[in-house]
């Protein structure tokens, strides 16, 4: 049996380190009103605030990071599933979707989602990227000229297909697609030293993952930006049509406003908290908004599970938790055709697995028990592509707070249960005992035909069909038409001077592939034009 | 509030409950029972109202996840409560509502099939409840099942007790220099 629970890990913080001289301020401490002024302020630390700051601060402008969730870093990340939901974690990992219809994952820390991400790394699909040139406008973003953003930051953040091999979970990716003679290959990763041990999710303990906390904020402050944590963005400083900066709420230790307000003035912000809170935002900023756009075709890779129970043992939650994947059915009915969707792995922790199953009682307790011979599949839907997908809406609470609502639809469960057959019989291949689709009706079934036949019984609605999303896209959307973009192809925001917006909330549709490379490759060619256009 | 039919209520809660609980507006009006005590006693968010309520269904969806750990529902109502450490003040909003509505028997009924309070079921009841309310085809019902149950299993598992009943042995021992 797997068990490393005798492994000591025992590396040290750069966080911690007096001599490294970073300017931080911690919003828990601010309890008096207070004005900053910078070139830039950034709103937001994840992928796209986070490149963009490493590259405007090298060409000397001074930048301010703000970021609305605490700072944690190795010597805080204690492989604690609970610990990490509750200090990393949007809402501490209870948002959802408006109906419930679809739980997400997403980052919030010093860092964002790249904190507690399982490192996949993918260029944007070509098809993708057509697809944005052709529908929305979008200028200047074909493969071709895109690939250079995308090596650049490959190698920043030492991105390199998994050379180890996969662990029990990701294999039984590689076999089932191996023996139906599907699509398979190595995820690359961005890590660097990676000790191959499964808690991406709950921060790296051992900063091998190349996360915006270990490589670009830390150039940031190396180059003199100052960062500012624990601190929401409240609402943009807007001056009739020009954004002169942000005013911000120090919060304390339970995310609560300490009633201080902390002004940033600067001639240029960049928004960088990604799908639903960029939006959210611009929202509670009463941001120009013409034709109503601001919030809305927000995507989500609606993601569906198999779980598939073996002789042997998976231990799901152990090693590497993606490595393998498969594009099998991604682009299979064409770009804009029923639902496509990219199939993975996922890791399985406890707390997690226990809310991903469902269920109650023993019948619960029993498919739980199970958990070290369990593998776990996902498959993303690529959102946004059909006139039936548009995605969700962002709304806000009574109280500035965002809330997504996104239907599950048709198109939806359609490519919802497709998936479901797909990973059933690709787990089944792979020497599967039982497997069970995320379909609140559903149990295990013992045989590939015993489980088309299942599924052809269930009915496919929201809610009880299982869905999650760990990536939040869209919202504020790129492109030169009007009717339909609210950002340019540069980050420029149309309706406002000095506002930009560099982060994966500009993408026009879902990406087709775990989002983070494409936004730091579309966050450092933006960054850098800006960088040019400030310093001309 | 919990006792007999309003039927007024009732009947408005029928037409309303699903955009209600959806918009998070009103609710407190509609059922006039909403509460601001303040959490319970060993309690950080959930009030008392709260943990009256929801302390016997932990248990009943826990099951023996509870008890192979040593643990007693109270336990998993305070694993509930911790997790909700991490939420913002509106996903606990979001969830106060949907305890509020179901302190009424009538959306009770409506949400679960079963009138009687969870502390007024037997073990065997409470299961039964359960298996009808997670059969509903009522939109509201399913969102209160998930909405409720989701948490409670990933508030217990996250937890040490909890976690190593599953088989997985546990993380890595971190040092901090």
């Amino acid at each position: 049996m797997q068990d490393l629970t005798t492994l000591t890990i025992n590396v040290k913080d750069p966080w911690k380190d007096p001599a490294n001289g970073w300017d931080v301020l911690d919003g828990r401490t601010i309890t008096d009103n207070r004005t900053l002024e910078a070139d830039v302020i950034i709103v937001g630390t994840g992928a796209g605030g986070g490149v963009s700051a490493e590259i405007l601060s090298q060409r000397g402008l001074k930048v301010i990071l703000v970021e609305a969730g605490k700072l944690k870093s190795s010597d805080d990340f204690k492989l604690d599933e609970g610990a990490a939901y509750r200090d990393l974690y949007q809402e501490g990992a209870l948002r959802a979707t408006k109906d419930a219809g679809m739980t997400v994952l997403q980052g919030r820390t010093v860092g964002g989602t790249t904190v507690i991400n399982w490192t996949s790394c993918f260029r944007t699909p070509h098809e993708t990227l057509q697809y944005w040139h052709d529908e929305f406008g979008v200028q200047g973003l074909s493969r071709a000229q895109m690939d250079p953003w995308f090596q650049q930051m490959e190698t920043r953040l030492k991105v390199e297909k998994w050379a180890i091999p996969p662990n029990a979970n990701n294999d039984v990716m590689k076999r089932g697609c191996d023996s139906k003679g599907w699509h398979s290959a190595l995820i690359p990763r961005n890590v660097s030293g990676c000790w191959n041990i499964g808690y991406c999710g709950m921060g790296c303990p051992t900063n091998a993952k190349q996360s915006m906390l270990v490589t670009t904020i830390p150039g940031a402050l190396d180059h003199g930006s100052t960062l500012i944590h624990s601190a929401q963005a409240d609402t943009l400083i807007i001056d009739g049509d020009t954004v002169t900066g942000v005013r911000v709420r120090p919060l304390n230790d339970d995310k609560v406003p300490t009633g201080a307000t902390v002004t940033l003035k600067a001639k240029t912000v960049i928004a960088a908290g990604g799908g639903i809170q960029s939006p959210a935002l611009l929202m509670r900023s009463d941001a120009p908004d013409p034709n109503g756009l601001v919030g809305k075709r927000t995507f989500l890779h609606p993601t569906s599970f198999a779980f598939g129970i073996y002789d042997k043992e998976i231990a799901p939650y152990y090693g590497a938790p993606q490595s393998v994947y498969s594009d099998e059915f991604n682009f299979k009915h064409g770009v804009n055709g029923p639902a496509g969707y990219k199939m993975e792995m996922m890791p399985m922790h406890p707390g997690l697995s226990g809310a991903l199953m469902g269920g109650f009682g023993k019948r619960a307790r029993d498919e739980i028990e199970r958990l070290p011979n369990l593998a776990a599949s996902i498959a993303m839907i690529r959102d946004g592509f059909h006139d039936d997908n548009q995605g969700g809406t962002v709304e806000l609470r009574d109280n500035g707070e965002p809330l997504l609502d996104y239907p599950v639809n048709e198109y939806l469960l359609d490519g919802t249960k497709r998936a479901h057959l797909t990973m059933l019989e690709m787990q089944f291949a792979a020497g599967a005992k039982e497997v069970r689709p995320s379909h609140a009706d559903a149990g295990y079934y013992k045989s590939w035909k015993a489980a088309r036949e299942g599924v052809a019984q269930l009915d496919y609605a929201p809610v009880i069909t299982g869905l999650g999303s760990a990536h939040v896209m869209g919202g504020l959307t790129m492109g030169a038409d009007e009717s339909r973009c609210t950002v340019n192809s540069d980050g420029s925001y149309k309706h406002l001077n000095g506002l930009y917006v560099i982060d994966g909330s500009v993408f026009p549709t879902s990406i087709g592939a775990n989002p983070q490379l494409s936004i730091y490759g579309l966050s450092a060619r933006n960054a850098s034009a800006l960088a040019d256009k400030l310093k001309a | 509030m919990d006792q007999g039919i309003n039927r007024r209520g009732f009947l408005k809660l029928s037409a309303a409950g699903s955009a209600v609980l959806a918009t998070g507006s009103g609710l407190a009006l509609l059922t006039g029972c909403s509460s601001n005590d303040g959490p319970a006693t060993g309690y950080k968010h959930f009030r008392q109202q709260d943990v009256d309520l929801l302390t016997p269904l932990v248990g009943a969806v826990l099951g023996s996840a509870l008890s192979d750990a040593g643990a007693t529902a109270e336990d998993g109502m305070k694993a509930f409560d911790d997790l909700l450490d991490g939420g913002m003040p509106g996903t606990r909003g979001a969830l106060f509502q949907v305890l509020d509505l179901m302190q009424l028997g009538a959306a009770r009924w409506y949400i679960t099939g079963s009138w009687a309070s969870f502390a007024d079921q037997s073990d065997d009841e409470l299961q039964q409840t359960l298996a009808n309310w997670s059969a509903s085809e009522r939109s509201l019902s399913r969102m209160a099942f998930k909405g409720l149950t989701q948490p409670i299993y990933m508030a217990w598992y996250v937890k040490p007790t909890g976690a190593r009943t599953t088989g997985y042995p546990g993380p890595p021992r971190k040092i901090v220099a």
